[in-house]
Formats: structure tokens, sequence, C-alpha cells
């Protein structure tokens, strides 16, 4: 019984107990523990534990799980959102052009300006792809394959082709700056990103996990029929799903263009397909019903771990796609075990 | 005469559950044999063996005299087991020549290619041979699922199967369509084919079967002879114990009118319907399967659009755009079918059960009142006397007959006050079957009303109070329960050559 229930519990936690032996690999491989023999040193020399890598890993973190947050309504539909990438990319165009004609704004100002900028950007492109889903009965997949090149012909059109920059100082403190200056770290420690992105998270979990609306996604997802028989809009569940993933992802390209104090129309290129496997990672059956956007944080720590702690170990770039490649894989056949167990 | 098939000392054993203990039975050439039990007795598991599903964990099976060893379906099916399923297994998109001859098609002499000429005439010879009205050239999707049933057992005649296996084959045809399936059947037994019927309408069985094998908890109960039994005695067998008055008839007071429709119309679907249900009565709705019984139901519940004609709900008009207007109006329905319409399969018994509820039973700001959810849940689970581990187990674990609790749970959490009712009792076992009637009797007892539709004619005779028969999409008249039999429905109901 007591090894039924580790067994259980093995299984049900799968993608933590992976980002923990991950994070201990990449604990010892970039510590000096082989050239030293030192054992008792792996954390002190550890340049993956180190305090400040560890802080480095949310910000590399922060668009996916914005991304991503969003994406596991979608998928919890059984429909899926390809064009995240594109949208936070138009996203973060749109919001450094307005940051171009105001130059003159205070910090609030400028966040006011990338957050509404946001809102606006992927409340059209959500409301697009949900009433194309809802009323015209377009499959998802098709819907947002033609905004993903809709939204990212845009960024071209608006941007001519190259960078928008030359934007004020202010509107990197939301993507950029850090609280908690100390000596040793005169830029400061959190990270205003992190914080911004945790406060995203901490809601959407919530909408999807505590509210009325929340078990309204999941009814639609698992049986559209017994939903709508149960009094469910559902066109009106899916239409809102759509736009908070939308939302969220142009969130995502704010966070990214005011990072970098520019918008890229190349930005945020592939970057739904880290979305979509951090998702898959943390749970979320792509045929809808199940998931959660506190599992799928895990699936997105998994995929900045390995990038980041290949990094340090200095392993070449392109194979660190081949990894999450295999990765997802392997997280697809664990999820898909675990229910033919439970059957 | 030797047996065909025989099931010797099968035991078949699942994680911690014993499924099958000792089974043995006989299956002789030309005979029509009931396999009978409740669900969960066994039945299912039983045939999963002897074609091909399962390996017997002790135990084995014998085909004419050979032990045979099947590893999967394909190899019983080669050895001449056939099984037509609840569910019927034919491809939508393929014709019907194509589906019976589907993994053994004809081939032209190159070898190569599929001889699309000798499949069709070949078909069709077999279709004419049964005396059904089918086109080997129809695909199958434009079939009703009686005429889908029927291409089934062409497959089978062209197999040449010597056992067809038939789990509940009548449980989406109408009386008249079942007369039709008897004839089929009739005809496999003068070919010298077992056939192994299951089926939880007594009826059939006495009609149709010549020996009958009960199963009760995966152990074997009796084998008898059809004709030296009755059915209270197989039904006793069944369930143990003596079954007393099936239906719980109660005297119902009838009270006033809650629902009225008025000349509802709805293209080729009904014509001109016009029917009143009254508090504390039930309603029964009979008529063969494509009479339009559903389709009015689903108009009652805001499902489907009417083109003309008026629904009042207690005295006052209603247009509901949605089942969420006719929810909100107190109105509850229970599907026909549960998989597909009722219930969300892989979620949990309590979310399942509260979902209609939820826009009306929440915390401020929309928050789930997760406290309320799981006290309403347990209640209940407990009230209905529902099977289940507990309120989180999933769903689809639960027996037919318990799930079928939890969606009326679902509308009695939702405090309907009138409840449609679309075939509650398919596929589910009769003891689940007498609880259910149980459980409406009392919501009538507490001032509900219910309209029920069924197929199944001894049930709507012995639960409703007033009876209204449709045929065709027209009403064709109603009738008191106490002159209710089961010719003057069907009288009424059936559709006849010189109309």
């Amino acid at each position: 019984m007591k090894s039924n229930s580790f067994k259980s519990f093995a299984r049900k936690n799968i993608v933590v107990i992976f980002l923990v032996i991950l994070c201990l690999g990449f604990g010892i491989g970039t510590s000096d523990v082989f050239s030293t023999g030192n054992i008792g040193g792996i954390v002190k020399t550890s340049s993956f534990l180190s305090a400040s890598n560890i802080v480095n890993l949310t910000t590399q973190m922060a668009i996916n799980a914005m991304l991503s947050a969003g994406l596991t309504y979608v998928i919890i539909l059984g429909g899926i959102d390809i064009s995240v990438g594109s949208v936070a990319a138009l996203a973060g165009i749109v919001s450094m052009l307005v940051a171009q004609k105001l130059p003159n704004v205070s910090v609030f100002g400028a966040i006011l300006v990338l957050v509404l900028s946001a809102v606006v950007v992927g409340g059209i492109c959500g409301t697009f792809n949900g009433i194309m889903i809802t009323k015209f009965k377009v499959v998802p997949m098709i819907t947002t394959l033609a905004m993903l090149n809709m939204a990212r012909g845009l960024c071209f059109v608006l941007s001519g082709g190259t960078a928008v920059f030359g934007v004020a100082n202010n509107y990197s403190w939301l993507g950029g700056s850090r609280f908690l200056q100390t000596p040793d770290k005169p830029t400061g420690w959190i990270p205003v990103i992190t914080l911004f992105v945790i406060l995203c998270v901490f809601i959407m979990h919530t909408l999807l996990s505590k509210t009325v609306f929340g078990r309204h996604v999941y009814a639609t997802g698992s049986n559209i029929k017994v939903a709508h028989l149960s009094g469910i809009n559902t066109d009106k569940v899916t239409l809102i799903c759509h736009i908070l993933c939308a939302v969220m992802a142009a969130l995502g390209g704010v966070l990214n263009a005011s990072k970098l104090q520019n918008g890229q129309p190349a930005a945020c290129d592939g970057y739904e397909m880290y979305a979509i496997a951090a998702t898959v990672l943390g749970g979320t059956s792509l045929s809808g019903g199940r998931g959660s956007v506190g599992r799928a944080m895990f699936g997105v720590a998994i995929i900045a771990v390995i990038n980041n702690g290949m990094n340090l170990m200095h392993i070449n770039s392109y194979w660190q796609k081949v990894v999450i490649g295999l990765i997802i894989l392997l997280a697809v056949i664990l999820d898909m075990a675990q229910f033919k167990k439970e059957e | 005469m030797e047996p065909c098939i025989q099931a010797v000392h099968i035991t078949k054993k699942f994680p911690g559950v014993l499924a099958l203990n000792d089974i043995s039975i006989d299956f002789y050439p030309g005979e029509v044999h009931a396999l009978l039990g409740e669900n969960g007795a066994g039945k299912s598991t039983l045939i999963k063996i002897l074609s091909g599903v399962y390996t017997a964990t002790e135990g084995k099976v014998i085909l004419n005299g050979r032990e045979m060893h099947f590893q999967n379906p394909r190899q019983a099916l080669d050895a001449g087991i056939s099984v037509i399923h609840q569910e019927l297994s034919i491809a939508n998109d393929l014709t019907v020549a194509e589906n019976i001859y589907l993994g053994a098609e004809p081939k032209q002499k190159n070898g190569l290619f599929v001889d699309k000429k000798k499949m069709i005439a070949d078909a069709q010879a077999v279709l004419d041979f049964m005396k059904v009205n089918i086109k080997a050239t129809d695909l199958a999707r434009d079939l009703t699922a009686a005429q889908q049933q029927m291409a089934e057992i062409a497959k089978i005649i062209v197999k040449n199967s010597k056992v067809v296996i038939m789990d509940e084959p009548t449980s989406s045809l109408s009386e008249h369509e079942i007369a039709a399936l008897f004839e089929q059947i009739r005809m496999l037994k003068e070919k010298n084919v077992a056939v192994i019927y299951i089926s939880h309408r007594m009826k059939e069985i006495f009609e149709m079967c010549d020996r009958a094998t009960v199963l009760r908890d995966g152990c074997f109960v009796s084998t008898c002879m059809i004709k030296d039994v009755t059915e209270n005695q197989i039904v006793a067998s069944m369930v143990g114990r003596e079954m007393k008055d099936y239906y719980n008839r109660k005297p119902h007071t009838r009270g006033k009118e809650t629902l009225r429709v008025e000349n509802l119309s709805c293209g080729r679907h009904y014509q001109d319907i016009s029917f009143s249900a009254y508090q504390g009565e039930i309603l029964g709705i009979s008529g063969l399967i494509g009479a339009g019984r559903t389709e009015v139901m689903e108009t009652i519940f805001g499902e489907r659009r009417a083109d003309s004609g008026k629904i009042f709900v207690n005295g006052r008009e209603v247009k509901f755009k949605s089942p969420k207007d006719a929810i909100a109006a107190r109105i509850g329905m229970v599907t026909e079918d549960r998989r597909r319409t009722g219930l969300m399969l892989s979620a949990m018994v309590r979310h399942n059960v509260v979902l209609p509820s939820l826009t009306e039973h929440h915390k401020p700001m929309n928050f789930l009142d997760f406290q309320w959810e799981e006290n309403v849940s347990r209640e209940y689970v407990k009230k209905l006397e529902v099977k289940t581990p507990g309120i989180e187990t999933e769903i689809s674990h639960l027996s037919g007959g318990n799930q079928q609790k939890i969606i009326l749970a679902k509308w009695l959490i939702a405090n309907s006050d009138i409840l449609i009712l679309d075939e509650p009792t398919r596929g589910i076992d009769v003891n689940a079957k007498s609880e259910f009637y149980k459980l409406m009797n009392e919501f009538v007892a507490r001032g509900g009303t219910i309209i029920m539709v069924s197929s199944e004619l001894p049930e709507i005779i012995g639960i409703s109070d007033r009876i209204i028969v449709m045929r065709e999409g027209k009403l064709m008249g109603e009738l008191d329960y106490r002159d209710a039999t089961e010719e003057n429905i069907i009288s009424l109901a059936s559709v006849r050559s010189d109309s």
C-alpha cells in the first residue's frame, strides 16, 4: 500500500520530480566538482545554482509563462492557438510605436501604455479568433494559423521591416528594472517583470480553478454538448478563452519589447511551440477537459532550465531544440501512460 | 449434437477483481442462447474472452472440439466468431458493400486492385437474400441504425461465421425494426449458427431465445430452457431475490398544469403537436424511433427551434433561446445518450452533479462554493443510493445505472420542477431500473412533473399515468394507463401500409 501510494504520488508529480532532477543535474554539471572533487562545494561553485542565475531564470521564463498561462485555457477547451508568438510580436511593435509618439511619460504612464496596447491588440486578435471558431465554425488550428500569418505580416507592415526603437527609458522599467538594490548588486535583485508575471499567472490560475467561469471552461472542454445542455453558453466561454489567451500573449509581447526597449518585427518567432510544449509538459490534455495553469508553470520552468543549464554548460544552442523536442515526447508518453493505468 | 463453442471452467482476474469465477457454458449450433445478468455480472467479460479481446486467466475456449488460443479479435473472427456490438462498428463514409467486405475485399485478377463490380454485386446478393431494402452502393451514414445493423448481419453471412454474439442489439431499435431483426436471427438459426444474445429486455428473451444462462457477480447461476421458466424466475435469479412490484406504481395526485404545448411544428420532424403535462404525474410519450419524440422534447428544452406553435410553462408563454433559458425556468432534461450528451465522462462525480447549478449557487464574484458542492454531492449520492467509491471518483468508472442516477441528481440539485426523460433506462439492468422508477415516483410525489419518452412498451405502460403516442411527427392519440395495452399503443404507433 505504501509503495503504491508512493507510485501514484510519483506519477502525479512526475513533472515536479523531473524538474528537481534537472536542477540537481545542472547544479552538479556547472560546479567545479569534477575538477576539484570537492562535493561540499557544489552549491557554492555551481554557476547554475547561484542566486543571481536563479533570478535570471525567472526573467527568462517570464514571456513563456505569460503565453502558456493563456494557452492553457484554449487547450483545456480542446482547441489550440498557434498564433500566440505572432500576436506577442504585434503587441510589442504596436506598444513601441505608441511609445515613440509619447516620449514624455512617467513610469506609471509607460506601464499604462504598454498594458493598454497589449489589451487592445490581444483583444482584437482574440475576438477575431473566437468569432471565427464559434460563429464560422473554422477549426482552431486553421483560424489561428491564419492569425499567425496575419499578425506577423502586420508586424512587418507597421514597422516597415525594421526594429522600432528610440523610446523613452521609462518604457523599459516594466520589463527591465529590478527592486532591492544592494552594494554587491547595484542593479537590484528582484526583477519587476517577475513580479508582474507572477501576478498575471496567479490571476489566471485563480480564475480557472476557483470560479464558476473556470468550471465552465473545463465543462466545455470535456464535453461541449453536455455543457450546452447544462445551460452553459459554450460560444461565450470559447470566445472569452481565446481573448484571454491572446491578451496574455500580447502582454508577454509588450514585456519582451519593454525588456529590449524596442520592437522587433521578428520577435517571439516560434514561441508558440515553446508555449504548447510547456502546457503539455504541465499535464494539460490536448484532447481537452484537463489541465491547470499552475502545473503549466512547471513545464515553463523545465524548458527554461534546459535552455539556461545547457547555455551554462556551453552546449551548442542548436542541440537545445533537439533536447526539448525529445522531452515533449517523453512528457506526452508519460501522461498517456498515467491515464491508461487509471482505466 | 455436439456443442459448437464451449467455455470451459473460465476464470478471469483483473487487478483486485474476480470478474469471472469458473464459468462453463456450452453453446449449440442453431440455438439462440441468452446470456443474462445485471451490469457487472460478467457478461461482457465472458464475450470478450470468447471473441479474443481478453485471454482467460484460467480455463479454455473450445470451438468445434478444438481448443482455441486467441491472441486478438482478428483471430477469433477468422475462426468464425463474430460480434455485433451495442455501438455499431460501421465506417460511416464507406458504402454498404465496402463495409460488408471490409478487410476481405475481393481482388481483381492482378491481385492488386479491389474488384468493385464483384464486391457490389455480391453484397447486393446477400442483402437481397436477407430481403432487406438496402442498396449495396448506399453510404453507411445514410442508413438508419436498424439498417446499419442489417449491414452488420450481412457481414456475418459473408464471413460465414459459426458463432454470432449480439450485445444488446435492439437497444436503439423500434418495435417494428426489432421484428425485422428477429427475422434475420431466425435465418441465422436455420443456417445452424450459434447465436449468443445479450439483452436486458425480458420480452425479447422469451420471444427469441431457446436457452438462457444467468450470471451473477461473475459466477454461474443456472442454465435453463426458456420454455420451462417464467420471467419472474429469471429476474429473481439475476438479482438474487424476488422482485416485487417492479415499477413501484403509486397513486399520483394530479395537480395544476405545468407545461402546455400548442400546435408546435418543426419542419419535417413533427407537425401540430399539442399536449399538456401536470404536476404530480408521469406523462409517457410512446412511438417508434424517428416519430419525432426526441425532437419535440429538444424544442421544449430550448435546444431546437420550432417553426410555429407556442409553449407555456406554468401558464406563461415562454420562448427559450437555449437550454440555459429552460433551466432557468426549472426544466431539466435527461438525454437519451448519457455517454455522449449526459455526462462529462472524464470528470469527477461532484463536478458532474453540480454543473447546471453553478450559475445560481456561488460565492460573491462568481467564486466556486466548494463546501456547498461537496455537501450537496454527498447528500444526493446518499439520497439516490448511488454506488460509487466517493464523490471524487471519475464518472466513467460507475455502472450505467449509477451514471443515470447522477444525471438525475444533476437536475434535482438544479431544483427542476419539470423533468424530461428521454429513454432513461436504456442499457441499465433490472435492479437499477426498478430503483430509477422509485426515484421517478418520489419526484412526482413531491409535486414534480415528468415527461418520459420510452420505446419500451412494458415500461411506459408500467410507470406512466397518461400516455401519448406519436407517429411520423404527428400526435396520434392519448391513453390513460388503465386503458393502455401493448396492442393499442402499437396500433397507434405503427405505420400502416394503407395509410
